[in-house]
C-alpha cells in the first residue's frame, strides 16, 4: 500500500528522472522499497546506470541489487536478452546462489517454459522451503497459464504457512471475485477479508461482527490504511451479493470506514448512499430499517456535495441530481 | 425493428477504450459505451465511452454509481448507455468471461440490444506492429436464448469503425504515450478532481 506522501515523492522523482534531472538511483530504490511494478521505467533508468561504468561503480555493493531489479523489470517487459545478461553477471559474482537460481527460474517462466520453471522452483524450494517469493511465483505461473483452480490451490496452501501475508489474502479474494459474480465464491471472498482484518498486526483489532458493531480504538489514520482498504472491499462484496441483511451489514461497514477516514473517503460516502437507497427499496414498509441511520446518509450526501463544490464543480450538478433522486438530499 | 442491429464505433470512444486498456496493462479494464439507436437504419451509433475500472472489476458499487451519473449526463443530449467494453487481464485469454457477461446482462436492462466489445489482444498486437485493418475488438451481442454470441463471419458488417482512419489515429496516440492521461471512474473515486470525461484527451 502506498501512502499519499510516498506516492507524491515517487511521482516527483519519476518526473525528475524522466526529464534528465538525475536521481535515478533514489527513484529505483523507492520503487524497490514500495514494491511497485514500474518495469518500463526501471528497465530504462536502471540499464542507463548499469551501462555506464562510472555510475555503476558509485553504487558499490548495491550494484548487485540493481542487476536483480533490472533483470526482473526486463523480464516483465519481455526484454529477455537484457535479463539473461544481468543474471549471467550475477551468477558469475555469486556462483551457486539460490537467489540467482530464483532469477534463472523466473527467466524460464518469462520464456513460457512452464515445466522447466516448475522443476527449477521445486528444486529451489527443497533448499529454501520458506522462500515466500518462490511460493508466490508458482501461484503466478498457474494463473498465467489460465489454471485458476491450480492458482487457488497453491495460494491456499501458501496461506496455511504464511497466514499474515495480506497481499496473498487480497489476491485470493480477488481471484474468487473474478471467478463469478453473486454466488458462494463471494462469501468465501468476504471470509478472506475477515481473516485479513484479524491478521493486521499493528492495527488495533476492530470487531465488527455481522450482527453488531463495536468501538474502534484508533491511534492514527496511517495504521488503519490496510483496514480501510479491505473493509471497503468487503462491503463492496456484500453490496454486490445483495439482499437486505447484507446491505445492512455493508452499510455498517461503510459507516465505520467513514468514521476511520474522517468522512473523506469518496467510495465510503457514495457507498452509504447506494446502500441506503437499496435498503429503502427493499425494506419498503419495514420502517425500522428505513429509519436507521437517516442522519448518517443525509450527512454523507451533504459531504459529497460539499467535496464536489470544492474539488469537482463541473460534476456537482450531476452528483446533486443523483442524490436528490435517491431522496438523500432535499 | 426487423433484422439484426448493426453497430458503428466512433473514433473517440474506440481510442479511449484501447488507451485505457494500455494504461493498465497488467489488469482487466472495462468501460461503458454511449450512443443512440437510429431506428431507420437499425444502427447503433457509438459516439462516446467512459472508462470505468481497472481493479476489483466484479463489484457492483462503482458500476452502479457510474451508470447513474452517465445516464443522467448523456440523456440531455439524447444519448444513452448502449454497451460495455472489457479487456481481459491475460494476453491469451480471448473469452468473454463471466463478469463481462454479467455486466453485459446488467446493461441490457438499460438498453435491450447492447454491444459488448472485448479487446482482441492478437489483433491489437498486429496493430502495434503496423498492420492496420480491422477494429481491435470482438463484438458480442445477445442472442434469442439470452446468451452472448460472438459476431462471426458477418462481424465486419455488424461492427464497423465510423472513421476509416481510426486505427491510424490510435497508433499515433499510442506512440505519443497518450494512454498515461486516461482517467477512469476508479481514478475519480480515489480523487474526485479527476475527470472521467477525459475532456482534454482529444484537444
Amino acid at each position: 500500500m502506498v501512502g499519499v506522501a510516498e506516492e507524491a515523492e515517487l511521482n516527483r522523482l519519476e518526473n525528475q528522472v524522466d526529464n534528465g534531472g538525475g536521481g535515478a538511483w533514489e527513484y529505483l530504490t523507492l520503487v524497490r522499497k514500495l514494491k511497485l511494478r514500474r518495469s518500463e521505467k526501471v528497465l530504462k533508468h536502471g540499464l542507463a546506470i548499469l551501462d555506464d561504468p562510472k555510475s555503476r561503480s558509485k553504487l558499490g555493493t548495491e550494484e548487485w541489487t540493481l542487476y536483480e531489479q533490472v533483470a526482473i523489470a526486463a523480464m516483465d517487459c519481455q526484454s529477455l536478452d537484457v535479463a539473461k545478461d544481468c543474471i549471467k553477471t550475477l551468477s558469475k559474482r555469486f556462483p551457486g546462489s539460490n537467489r540467482v537460481g530464483r532469477l534463472e527460474a523466473m527467466l524460464l517462466e518469462a520464456k513460457g517454459s512452464w515445466s522447466d520453471a516448475e522443476k527449477a522452483y521445486t528444486r529451489l524450494l527443497e533448499d529454501s522451503p520458506l522462500d515466500q517469493v518462490i511460493h508466490k511465483r508458482r501461484v503466478a505461473m498457474a494463473k498465467a497459464q489460465g489454471n485458476i483452480s491450480g492458482a487457488v490451490e497453491c495460494l491456499n496452501k501458501y496461506l496455511e504457512i504464511f497466514m499474515a501475508d495480506h497481499d496473498a489474502w487480497r489476491e485470493l479474494g480477488e481471484i474468487y471475485v473474478s471467478l463469478q459474480m453473486c454466488d458462494t465464491m463471494y462469501k468465501q471472498a468476504a471470509f478472506c477479508y475477515e481473516e485479513l482484518i484479524l491478521c493486521q498486526p499493528t492495527v488495533p483489532l476492530y470487531h465488527l461482527a455481522y450482527a453488531e458493531a463495536s468501538e474502534i480504538i484508533l491511534s492514527s489514520l496511517g495504521d488503519c490504511q490496510y483496514f480501510i482498504i479491505f473493509a471497503l472491499y468487503k462491503l463492496q462484496v456484500l453490496y454486490t451479493l445483495g439482499g437486505l441483511e447484507n446491505l445492512i451489514t455493508a452499510k455498517k461497514y461503510y459507516a465505520s470506514t467513514i468514521d476511520l477516514t474522517g468522512g473523506k473517503n469518496t467510495r465510503a460516502l457514495f457507498g452509504i448512499c447506494l446502500c441506503s437507497h437499496a435498503i429503502s427499496q427493499l425494506a419498503k414498509g419495514r420502517s425500522k430499517e428505513e429509519k436507521e441511520g437517516l442522519e448518517l446518509q443525509s450527512l454523507a450526501a451533504q459531504a459529497l456535495v460539499k467535496d464536489h463544490k470544492q474539488k469537482a464543480p463541473t460534476k456537482l450538478p450531476l452528483v446533486s441530481s443523483m442524490l436528490k433522486n435517491m431522496k438523500l438530499l432535499s | 425493428m426487423g433484422g439484426e442491429v448493426k453497430f458503428q464505433l466512433g473514433q473517440n470512444p474506440y481510442i479511449k477504450l484501447v488507451l485505457h486498456a494500455l494504461k493498465h496493462r497488467v489488469s482487466s479494464v472495462n468501460g461503458i459505451l454511449i450512443g443512440r439507436l437510429d431506428d431507420a437504419s437499425s444502427t447503433v451509433d457509438i459516439v462516446d465511452a467512459v472508462p470505468l475500472s481497472h481493479s476489483q472489476i466484479g463489484l457492483l458499487p462503482t458500476l452502479e454509481i457510474a451508470l447513474i451519473q452517465v445516464e443522467e449526463l448523456f440523456s440531455a443530449d439524447g444519448l444513452s448507455v448502449v454497451g460495455y467494453f472489457h479487456a481481459n487481464e491475460r494476453y491469451d485469454d480471448a473469452e468473454l468471461g463471466k463478469i463481462a457477461k454479467k455486466i453485459g446482462d446488467h446493461i441490457s436492462r438499460y438498453f435491450p440490444q447492447p454491444a459488448v466489445l472485448l479487446l482482441d489482444n492478437k489483433k491489437f498486437e498486429a496493430l502495434c506492429k503496423g498492420i492496420h485493418r480491422e477494429p481491435v475488438v470482438q463484438l458480442y451481442t445477445k442472442d434469442a436464448s439470452k446468451g452472448w454470441r460472438q459476431a462471426g463471419i458477418d462481424a465486419s458488417v455488424q461492427l464497423t469503425l465510423k472513421e476509416p482512419s481510426a486505427n491510424t489515429v490510435l497508433s499515433d496516440f499510442i506512440a505519443t504515450e497518450k494512454y498515461e492521461e486516461i482517467v477512469d471512474f476508479d481514478d475519480y473515486l480515489d480523487d474526485i478532481s479527476k475527470d472521467w470525461l477525459n475532456p482534454r484527451l482529444f484537444k
